[in-house]
């Protein structure tokens, strides 16, 4: 098992550290592309809900994120310590209707709960931890090989 | 990885492709470009995906602003090239009925001239 932290501002160069941070995971450990792509853009929506909406004083703010790649899953932990908020209490969005009326507010989230094997989220310590899960290979592949 | 847009002109039809990633870091280039693209009326444009790696929920509200500034302008926009994990996203946010998408560029051309 290997594992990276990265403590990134709540701004753009954060978000591409991140994108970066992963990409040279996945190519350190052989990645499928698949999940990884999931990741990526779950990790997008998830750190730019951050960005956006976590504070309103306009100051730049410590975000920690951790990767974990093991056999199984790849997974990534991110904490703020911006306002609570838990995205999965959040209502699932608008996904029909003509273009006039379409908007894209909780897409994002949407995105990271469809796209993820597993969300999880905590409030510890006044900050928010966020665990998004991906299972690197099917599971009847895993299966498998667990049983050869 | 940085987005990257190419331009081609193909008589009257403008197809710009678009290569790499839609994230919210690079959302905005790609909004720049397409309200550029659509200033005035009667535009003819093939948006060609098919080198996309991903595109995240900031790159859907760029594509939904410039589906509606075309139709507001009398323009036509046409979308090609969406197949593998980037489809996989047009369905997941249920955008798969709502742009003009063409099977290739070339009926994306023909859709749009």
């Amino acid at each position: 098992m290997t594992t990276v932290e990265r403590t990134v501002a709540n701004d753009v160069t954060g978000l591409e550290e991140v994108a970066r941070l992963v990409d040279e995971l996945a190519a350190a450990h052989a990645l499928p592309p698949g999940p990884v792509t999931d990741m990526q853009v779950a990790l997008d929506e998830v750190l730019t809900n951050i960005v956006q909406y976590a504070y309103s004083d306009g100051r730049i703010h410590d975000i920690r994120v951790r990767l974990t790649v093991s056999p199984e899953v790849l997974e990534a932990e991110v904490e703020d310590d911006g306002r609570p908020f838990d995205p999965l209490d959040l209502p699932p969005p608008q996904l029909h209707g003509a273009l006039a009326d379409r908007a894209v507010g909780g897409l994002g989230i949407h995105f990271v709960r469809r796209l993820m094997t597993e969300v999880r989220y905590a409030h510890v310590n006044n900050r928010n931890r966020l665990v998004l899960t991906k299972r690197l290979r099917d599971q009847t592949e895993a299966d498998a090989r667990g049983s050869s | 990885m940085p987005v990257d847009l190419r331009e081609v002109d193909d008589g009257g039809v403008l197809i710009l492709e678009v290569k790499g990633r839609i994230d919210s870091t690079t959302a905005p280039t790609l909004g720049e470009r397409l309200a550029a693209l659509l200033t005035g009326p009667d535009r003819r444009l093939v948006l060609d995906l098919g080198q996309l790696e991903y595109i995240s929920s900031a790159g859907f509200r760029i594509l939904l602003l410039a589906a509606k500034r075309a139709d507001e302008g009398g323009s036509r926009l046409v979308l090609c090239g969406i197949s593998g994990k980037v489809r996989q996203l047009f369905d997941l946010g249920g955008f798969l009925d709502l742009f003009g998408i063409s099977g290739s560029r070339e009926e994306g051309i023909a859709a749009v001239r």
